[in-house]
């Protein structure tokens, strides 16, 4: 067997699990203004809130999760297939940047280095599940 | 890259479920070689043929242009 730097499979549900409420959290604090009382700490003389701190590592370590847990059956067929995505995802992802970078300027760019940071995580995820998806379908059992 | 998988295991008369279990891959890689749609690995070409008691160039065959 080739090493691979894969998690177990079962970080794919922990990953789906702790993906909801921190994008929940995430959400509530950019458009809310929500904050976690209990996260505010005095640094300096300045109260500092960790709500968006702990929501992105929370959206960061889950999408990792899920994007890197092992499939039950995970071959070198189903490994070609997550090289093929990540390659997919990360061209688009920067298309997309590249895109951005022409068409958003001033201030809204902001939101979208924001985004930025998930979005090749989030387009592998769906590129290599709708591949798999795709590839059961189109082969039934027989 | 050709192979003859598919009759190979027409021979043994085994489905693609067997085949991937007595090697230890996917039903889909499986599929994916007999639908040429995958090139598989030294290794698993080897194991494949193996199986079947022929030579790997017996079950893969190079196609023009590889």
């Amino acid at each position: 067997m080739q090493f691979q730097l894969l998690l177990p499979p079962k970080y794919k549900k922990i990953g789906v699990l702790l993906f909801v409420p921190s994008l929940l959290l995430a959400i509530l604090h950019r458009f809310n203004d929500f904050k976690v009382d209990f996260l505010t700490v005095n640094l300096f003389e300045v109260d500092l809130n960790f709500t968006d701190e702990i929501a992105l590592t929370g959206i960061i370590l889950s999408l990792l999760f899920i994007a890197f847990a092992r499939e039950e059956h995970e071959d070198e067929y189903i490994s070609s297939i997550r090289l093929k995505s990540l390659q997919w995802a990360v061209l688009v992802n920067y298309s997309l940047l590249i895109l951005a970078t022409w068409l958003i300027h001033g201030f809204p760019f902001i939101d979208v280095m924001m985004y930025n940071m998930l979005t090749v995580l989030i387009i592998f995820i769906v590129r290599f599940h709708l591949e798999l998806r795709k590839n059961r379908i189109a082969n039934p059992e027989k | 890259m050709k192979n003859n998988i598919r009759i190979e295991r027409a021979i043994l008369n085994i489905t693609q479920q067997q085949l991937a279990e007595q090697i230890g891959v996917s039903r889909q890689t499986i599929n994916a070689m007999e639908s040429n749609k995958y090139v598989p690995s030294t290794v698993l070409a080897l194991k494949i043929a193996a199986l079947f008691g022929k030579k790997v160039e017996e079950v893969f065959i190079l196609e023009e242009g590889d």
